[in-house]
């Protein structure tokens, strides 16, 4: 079935945002971090979120397009930031860990509501009644409003640059900035090393815990390797395995690409596919991203936040 | 015994009406003329699936998933690929026919993907209410137990969780396939399914599993994979086959997770 699935939900549970107490015992944990604020006192005057948006607009290297999802998607941006975290995910979590830091601009390549549509209340399907409260996006958005955040998606665009800022990203965190051949980080050729090793090296490398799955031969060689963070179809894979022995991809459809590279491999071909998940593959991109907003926001300190490997296996 | 008439059977046994306009129970390879030496049942239609089927006998296939890497089996899609043009030319070669079962195989009553997996993971039938919902009540446990033990039932390499590990869960969602049940249903702890998309749908289940977690809600989300969360099932469309067509041998074929995890 391919049905999609409707949003449903009802409020049974009232979840407040974090408790002062709660507040200042995070805040206590998280001593071993610099806070932003003591930074802060020798910079300019600190902009508004409005202003850092337009920042980014003006030196994206991108035409705008005015329909992106790269939009605030809650908060005041009339607000002046007193520090800034990228992150693939926008989870509670790496929120709590801005708010210990005292950033209140979060950008985000992934949604904050769960959603393509990114909206604080759930859309049902077309035509169907407005679905009732749900607890946790309610919570998520009431803890966002109490604690003064702002919310900005960055996703179209930051994807857009070339070289691809997403692919740049992991190349620099497995340690392969020095195997880029001609300038583009999606095509690397590494010295010759077995799939098992490889992707044991992925896994350590991006901190991930369960979210890396391999199709392919663990004893085989390999040394020329396409990395596409992201989600992509059949067709790039296709395209690509044509002439790498290995794709390093986020997310695929599991009726089309994985099918693919199993059949590569039981017909003998010397292929691989490693599967990283899509936030975390777009995880250390949005590090690059804190590097670059640096150099176009000096007024307010930049921090990236990893959400980390949202999944885990059972030790059995 | 043709093709044709296997697919004559299930369509007048299966005890829904046909659709015609499905694009995706139709003949991938050969057609209704095809005389059959057995049959074979399987999730993916993986060219190793191929290869064994053949070497067993049974030239008719009845995969539920796809053959050619894509949902419509399009050959445009693939028809430049020197691996797509080496199975079409196997299949040809060894006179196998392949008709997909997907669509109807879930309007079916019962619908084997589910009724296969719950057998796979010992869910009760009897614990399923109301019946026909796919939602089970175990006794309580916590979400790294029953994570698992479903990694122990179905044997999988590469299992994936979000949640809360030790989370107290009871009240469960199954779910097959890509038909991933939402993640916030407000009287299911925990959804185990096959494959969604993580980011940018209509509930990203990762997400939002991971928030509830952070606030101490029980939440869980196990993802089986597309494979194992169907595979079970096309046991019980053998048995069926087997009952509708007793004149060649009916067997399932698994094509098997394709995944494995790193250390």
């Amino acid at each position: 079935m391919r049905d999609g699935v409707e949003a449903e939900s009802r409020s049974e549970v009232a979840v407040s945002g974090l408790s002062r107490r709660e507040f200042v015992r995070l805040g206590t944990v998280g001593a071993a971090a610099v806070p932003f604020v003591l930074e802060a006192g020798t910079r300019a005057a600190a902009p508004t979120a409005q202003v850092v948006e337009d920042r980014i607009r003006q030196n994206v290297g991108v035409e705008w397009n005015p329909a992106t999802i790269d939009t605030f998607k809650a908060g005041d941006p009339s607000a002046v930031v007193t520090g800034i975290v990228t992150t693939s995910l926008a989870t509670i979590d790496v929120m709590r860990r801005a708010i210990r830091a005292g950033a209140n601009l979060i950008i985000t390549s992934g949604p904050t509501f769960y959603s393509r549509a990114d909206t604080s209340t759930l859309t049902g399907r077309r035509g169907a009644p407005p679905a009732p409260p749900d607890p946790v996006l309610t919570a998520k958005h009431d803890f966002i409003v109490e604690n003064r955040l702002i919310v900005w998606r960055f996703s179209d665009h930051w994807r857009a640059r070339t070289p691809d800022p997403f692919a740049e990203g992991v190349v620099n965190a497995l340690g392969w900035a020095k195997y880029r051949s001609n300038g583009d980080p999606r095509r690397i050729t590494v010295p010759a090393i077995t799939i098992e090793a490889l992707a044991r090296n992925v896994k350590a490398e991006l901190n991930a815990r369960g979210g890396v799955r391999v199709v392919g031969k663990p004893m085989a060689r390999v040394q020329r390797i396409a990395v596409l963070p992201g989600t992509i179809p059949i067709q790039t894979t296709l395209a690509v395995l044509a002439d790498v022995d290995v794709l390093i991809a986020g997310e695929i459809r599991e009726w089309e690409s994985s099918e693919y590279v199993r059949d590569l491999v039981h017909a003998g071909r010397n292929k691989a596919l490693i599967l990283l998940g899509r936030s975390l593959s777009e995880e250390p991109g949005m590090n690059g991203c804190a590097v670059w907003l640096k150099e176009i926001v000096s007024e307010a300190p930049v921090r990236w936040i990893p959400a980390g490997d949202p999944y885990w296996r059972p030790t059995i | 015994m043709t093709a044709g008439d296997v697919v004559d059977r299930i369509k007048k046994n299966i005890g829904v009406a046909w659709r015609d306009t499905t694009y995706r129970d139709t003949y991938k390879s050969g057609g209704p003329e095809t005389p059959v030496t057995g049959i074979a049942t399987t999730m993916f239609n993986s060219f190793d699936v191929v290869e064994r089927s053949v070497a067993a006998g049974l030239n008719m296939i009845l995969p539920h998933e796809t053959t050619f890497w894509n949902d419509r089996d399009d050959v445009t899609v693939v028809n430049a690929d020197a691996l797509y043009r080496e199975k079409r030319d196997y299949l040809a070669a060894h006179n196998v026919v392949i008709f997909r079962m997907h669509d109807h195989l879930h309007d079916q009553r019962p619908d084997f993907t589910y009724a296969g997996s719950a057998r796979e993971l010992g869910l009760d039938p009897a614990r399923e209410i109301p019946p026909g919902s796919h939602r089970f009540t175990i006794p309580e446990t916590t979400l790294e137990a029953l994570a698992a033990d479903v990694q122990r039932r179905a044997g999988i390499r590469a299992l994936r969780v979000v949640g809360d590990p030790k989370a107290r869960v009871s009240r469960i969602q199954l779910g097959v396939g890509y038909a991933t049940p939402a993640a916030n249903a407000p009287d299911v702890d925990v959804v185990i399914s096959g494959e969604q998309q993580e980011v940018d749908g209509v509930l990203d289940a990762p997400e939002y599993v991971t928030d509830a977690a952070a606030l101490r809600l029980r939440r869980g989300w196990i993802m089986l994979g597309h494979n194992v969360s169907e595979e079970a099932g096309m046991l019980e469309l053998a048995h069926w086959i087997g009952s509708l067509v007793p004149e060649v041998p009916v067997r399932l074929i698994k094509s098997g997770e394709p995944f494995w995890s790193p250390e």
